[in-house]
């Protein structure tokens, strides 16, 4: 897997000229939700892959597979995909492994967003 | 010509937001709905918006789902309906298509992409009010036509026409009262022959008896 930028910057740049005058900063705004949700998702995985619920993890990660994409988070976005295509084919064995990459790549999502946001700290 | 008002249905936040600050961008007026049943709330409201963006995997309601209920109340200017999905088998497409959708773009959305698909969902909108116009103003035409396809009791002789309250009226004032038709005055040929000319000729030789009097 590649070693790029945890969040893509071309599709930085383009949330950030969504903006409409007199408007709220739409990256901003999209990365806060992005904080304010996607922690939890990741949980409920993890937990439901510990419990074997095999249909919660195929929709947790179709749900993390949007909120990457939509935030240019593509190694993120890559590994939802692939837990999407595990949880169709109801393999939670080949998902494990997954399911680790998936907090990594989350982790390191999770840094550069609030570096965005706080770029002093 | 007003903007038309877009609804953005989607119960990720982070989906929700970026749609609909790219079309708030394009100048449409965005209203949110965080899931299936909100959505069809709206869509079923009197006043619904004009086009509707669905996610199809929400809670509750999923898009195809909403499309179908809405697709079931009888009018003359539905909602254009984009599902967004992530699914891109054509068996999904199809699916989300019979269900009454109008069109799809899968996720994530394209930006230009996702305007270009809604500016023909507008154009499709416009038309059909501009139809459902035409439609209203042509049946209410074709009352006043039928106004006038009845019978009609005529007089034989003088050809006046009896009216609804059993008095006799001229042919000009029941028309002039029953439609559009306003009358202007002449003669047909044959009347002339008949009743001009010899009028005319019979003044003509009022005239010379006159001239021959005076000359006397």
């Amino acid at each position: 897997m590649d070693q790029g930028p945890a969040l893509d910057p071309a599709v930085l740049d383009s949330l950030r000229k969504l903006t409409s005058p007199g408007e709220p900063d739409v990256l901003a705004e999209v990365l806060k939700l992005f904080l304010d949700e996607v922690p939890a998702r990741v949980e409920r995985l993890r937990n439901a892959w510990a419990d074997g619920n095999i249909e919660e993890v195929h929709r947790s990660a179709h749900s993390l597979k949007g909120s990457a994409g939509n935030i240019g988070a593509r190694r993120l976005h890559a590994v939802c995909s692939k837990l999407d295509e595990i949880g169709k084919s109801r393999d939670l064995v080949a998902a494990g492994p997954l399911v680790r990459e998936l907090g990594v790549e989350f982790d390191k999502v999770e840094t550069e967003i609030r570096r965005l946001l706080n770029p002093v700290s | 010509m007003v903007p038309l008002q877009v609804l953005v249905a989607d119960d990720e936040a982070v989906s929700r937001t970026v749609v609909g600050a790219m079309l708030k961008k394009a100048g449409y007026p965005v209203v949110f709905a965080p899931d299936g049943q909100q959505a069809f709330q709206t869509l079923d409201s009197d006043d619904p918006p004009a086009i509707a963006l669905l996610d199809w995997e929400m809670p509750g309601l999923q898009g195809p789902e909403v499309v179908q209920k809405i697709r079931t109340k009888d009018t003359q200017t539905p909602t254009y309906v984009i599902l967004l999905t992530s699914r891109d088998s054509s068996a999904d497409i199809v699916q989300g298509l019979r269900a009454g959708a109008d069109d799809y773009v899968t996720k994530p959305a394209n930006e230009d992409e996702l305007i270009a698909r809604v500016s023909v969902g507008a154009r499709v909108v416009e038309l059909q009010a501009a139809l459902a116009e035409r439609v209203r103003s042509l049946e209410e035409a074709l009352a006043n036509v039928k106004a006038l396809q009845t019978l009609l009791p005529m007089c034989a002789y003088c050809k006046s026409i009896r009216n609804d309250q059993n008095y006799w009226e001229k042919v000009e004032t029941y028309f002039t009262q029953h439609s559009n038709v306003s009358f202007t005055h002449s003669y047909c040929p044959h009347c002339y022959e008949r009743f001009v000319r010899p009028e005319l000729e019979a003044l003509e030789s009022a005239r010379a008896a006159q001239e021959r009097q005076r000359r006397r």
